[in-house]
């Protein structure tokens, strides 16, 4: 039985819940005023900013004060790196970063390199989790910045999160902590005072929302310097109009997240959790990528099928409207192997043959079945073309 | 950036593909740690030299496992010397062309090709193993692709100057500092040229 379409690919992005588009076909129809004062429907757009703000800020424990509204987690992250690094400059120059962080991280770091900082690259063990003891002495009293990614992208690691905030606040004097929550909030419980954060950057499409809102959360009395500069309309760190629509679509895909959080939460894990048992049991010769279990976010599955190549596995899923993602370096822009497993001490093969899932709360068992079924025979016809796997069969 | 109805078609149904038993000759090039590694043997005709069957494995992506299904079906009944005169550009051609990216997967296959059919010759006594030369080095640069146009570094004019002494390859290269490929260039060089025993040391300058 054919489903239509199975989108396994939801880190990237994920469908736009109906009641999402339901709420902001209101504000585009109707609604779609600037904030403003005195005249009502400037008043209307405060209001439903500030309600917005809110639901957002409840979700993490924050003040609805420190939730800024940007055009997504990309911008969040440039306006929140640069505008610490820039603020705090005069204490320090060093600023802390890993290998395998999202590459909005990376290249903000890079870029602040090249502009007179000096930035440390923790390194990553086999299954993604940075070390504390490296990042407790990579700190010196230049350290301004720490910053990092929830949960990774690629293989779901949850960075120890708690205990990084005890290494930061255990330095003698003050480092700022930046969190990449791209990944992780909706997935994984994010309080922003347990986290000790001093900013988090979200997005609303990786969560049901609608693509082209974000946000991020900026504690009160943390400094960043302006990044764009321009006439305020929504809000004071994205200068500019923001969609007011977008707005109300982010918070309503909070409400839905947050509503249910321990339900859908426990739902991915198990959903994921079956798809990575299934094809351990069908498919031989696969491995999977990061942790086992709690220490990995709940919607990720990721496993090195060997001996194939991970483009082919992608494209031959397409043909059969399936979507999924690789790490191998032909499927990639630059040709390059996937960088957070290379870090994490995988092989080109392994990366190569890199499958990524990521599962939504609209994905269902029925859909898990099928994909499996779909890779088993992929896998089957790949590796009778492969020489690789034609070697192994001689060899026994 | 999307793969013709013709990539597809060869990739999701290739023709003559799996291990020949007893061929006649045989060549594998590519490295998995790239990405793609492919496999051709052939059958011969000793008194024709007609090339009677053909076939191949390939551990790589769509565009190389297609392009190795329609060059072993351009290669199949032709004689050795009509054979060696396909290129990854008659393959792309009939393939109704590749994503530029995509355009050095393919040389792997027509490569591959050409070394059965090479070891085919130096096996039969149809010629001399090659000397090593600058001419081999010039031969190996242009199955490089630039990717970001797909179209070989040499006709690129991307290379500036060859040299060989000693054992060492010396490559200038004519490449933008800032260029990205400028990394998967080099490591293609470096791919290509060591597999050569006299080839002891490489050393690509860039400006």
């Amino acid at each position: 039985m054919k489903i239509g379409r199975i989108y396994l690919d939801n880190c990237v992005t994920s469908k736009t819940a109906p009641e999402v588009l339901k709420e902001m076909q209101r504000y585009f129809e109707e609604k779609y005023w600037f904030p403003g004062t005195f005249i009502s429907t400037g008043e209307s757009a405060n209001e439903q900013i500030s309600h917005s703000q809110q639901i957002v800020a409840e979700s993490m424990g924050a003040k609805a004060s420190e939730i800024h509204f940007t055009s997504g987690g990309t911008l969040a992250n440039n306006i929140a790196i640069k505008g610490l690094a820039n603020a705090y400059k005069k204490q320090g120059n060093h600023i802390i970063v890993s290998v395998v962080d999202y590459p909005d991280l990376l290249t903000n770091a890079a870029y602040l390199e090249k502009n007179g900082f000096e930035v440390t690259y923790l390194s990553a063990d086999n299954e993604g989790f940075i070390s504390l003891t490296e990042l407790q002495s990579a700190i010196r009293k230049e350290t301004i910045l720490f910053m990092t990614t929830a949960v990774n992208h690629t293989v779901g690691t949850i960075q120890p999160l708690q205990e990084i905030k005890k290494v930061l606040e255990s330095a003698d004097h003050k480092i700022y902590f930046h969190l990449d929550a791209g990944q992780g909030y909706g997935k994984i419980p994010l309080n922003v005072n347990e986290l000790g954060v001093d900013t988090m950057s979200i997005s609303a499409h990786k969560i049901h929302g609608p693509q082209g809102i974000g946000a991020l959360y900026l504690r009160t009395g943390t400094k960043l310097t302006q990044l764009i500069h321009g006439v305020k309309r929504v809000d004071n760190l994205q200068t500019g109009g923001l969609s007011i629509a977008l707005i109300a679509g982010f918070a309503k895909a909070v409400e839905i997240t947050f509503s249910d959080f321990e339900k859908n939460t426990a739902y991915l894990r198990e959903l994921s959790n079956y798809l990575l048992e299934k094809m351990e049991q069908e498919i031989p010769y696969i491995e999977l990528n990061g942790p086992r279990g709690e220490k990995r976010a709940p919607h990720n599955i990721n496993v090195s099928i060997d001996f194939i190549e991970g483009e082919a596995i992608t494209m031959m899923l397409d043909q059969k409207e399936i979507t999924v993602a690789t790490g191998s370096a032909c499927a990639s822009e630059g040709l390059k192997a996937n960088y957070v497993l290379m870090a994490m001490g995988k092989t080109h093969l392994q990366s190569h043959g890199s499958m990524k899932f990521t599962v939504s709360r609209y994905n269902t068992k029925a859909e898990i079945d099928e994909t499996v079924q779909a890779l088993k025979e992929i896998t089957t016809e790949l590796r009778s073309r492969s020489p690789l796997y034609q070697a192994l069969l001689k060899e026994k | 950036m999307q793969y013709s109805q013709k990539v597809l078609d060869h990739f999701m149904h290739p023709h003559n593909v799996g291990k020949m038993e007893n061929p006649d000759a045989t060549a594998t090039e590519g490295s998995p740690a790239c990405g793609d590694q492919v496999t051709v043997y052939l059958k011969v005709n000793d008194e024709t030299k007609i090339i009677e069957d053909i076939s191949f494995l390939s551990y790589g992506c769509a565009s190389n496992i297609a392009t190795a299904s329609i060059i072993t079906d351009m290669a199949k009944g032709k004689t050795l010397e009509e054979a060696k005169k396909i290129t990854w550009r008659d393959a792309m051609e009939a393939l109704d062309g590749l994503p530029p990216v995509k355009v050095h997967c393919s040389v792997l296959a027509a490569d591959t090709l050409q070394s059965a059919i090479s070891n085919y010759e130096i096996a039969h006594g149809l010629k001399e193993v090659p000397n090593f030369s600058k001419e081999t080095i010039e031969q190996e640069l242009k199955k490089i692709i630039y990717p970001q146009v797909g179209e070989d570094i040499i006709a690129l004019k991307m290379v500036k100057y060859i040299g060989f002494k000693d054992g060492e390859v010396i490559i200038d290269m004519n490449m933008m500092k800032f260029d990205q490929w400028r990394d998967n260039i080099a490591d293609e060089i470096k791919e290509h040229l060591q597999k050569y025993p006299e080839v002891k040391k490489i050393t690509i300058n860039f400006p």
